[in-house]
């Protein structure tokens, strides 16, 4: 009962934006259609952290194919 | 249809697990930030490496995310303050309080419903991650931003663009505004 009135509690105070997830990923994929499915340029990665490189390593190391 | 890819998708539910046991802990959720978000608004469009996310409360996010096999890498990954999943094969990390040094309007927030009954996640906004992409790319040490902000803008026509056109010249220091991304 607590819980679900703690829940409850910062449901009710959540002010900002609401998305459907369906609704949204429909419209973003008719979006991406129409424009011709474009290409995000990926990030050339030389502004990495030295955490994130050893996390990217260690997510190859592990088999990751990100 | 496009859809996300797999292993995207695996990603935003076990982010939707963790979120939301912080919010039955009365925590507020995790935002996702960076490379995830720019997935996340492009529909796998650009393939990140992993999820970065601000809070506020890093302790209880990381007790949570080992609850769901998060686990902290080995050998030479031991230097990151990132956890990754092994059977997943993921890394999330935390990589500060709040997103942008609080410069956002909170308001703007998006809490995503419906994708999986296992919670809600909130991500960063569509205008902020374009205004980030836009400050990088002014700063001059990532100039391959331009296109990112450019391709976002295109894929969400109903965006606030006067919050945008604001948010962009803040992390420009005014150099750029909104006309940067229809050119």
């Amino acid at each position: 009962m607590i819980m679900a009135s703690k829940r409850l509690k910062a449901e009710e105070k959540w002010t900002g934006r609401r998305v459907d997830f369906p609704v949204f990923s429909d419209a973003l994929s008719k979006r991406r259609a129409e424009l011709g499915n474009p290409e995000l340029a990926r990030n050339s990665g030389k502004n990495r952290t030295e955490s994130k490189k050893a996390l990217l390593k260690a997510i190859k190391d592990a088999g990751g194919n990100w | 249809m496009t859809t996300y890819r797999p292993e995207f998708e695996a990603a935003l539910r076990l982010f939707a697990r963790v979120s939301e046991a912080m919010h039955e802990l009365g925590f507020q959720r995790p935002i996702l930030v960076g490379g995830a978000a720019a997935e996340f608004y492009s529909q796998s469009a650009i393939n990140t490496g992993d999820f970065d996310l601000c809070t506020p409360r890093q302790e209880a996010l990381e007790a949570e995310m080992q609850k769901v096999g998060f686990v902290k890498p080995s050998g030479a990954g031991q230097m990151t303050k990132g956890w990754i999943h092994p059977e997943l094969r993921l890394g999330f990390e935390v990589v500060a309080d709040i997103p942008m040094d609080g410069g956002y309007d909170r308001d703007t927030l998006a809490l995503i419903e419906n994708f999986t009954n296992e919670g809600a996640f909130v991500v960063i906004s569509v205008e902020d991650l374009i205004a980030d992409r836009m400050g990088q790319y002014a700063s001059g040490t990532s100039r391959d931003r331009l296109r990112q902000a450019q391709t976002l803008y295109r894929l969400h026509p109903s965006l606030d663009k006067v919050y945008l056109d604001r948010r962009i010249r803040e992390e420009t220091i005014n150099d750029y505004g909104i006309e940067a991304l229809e050119s």
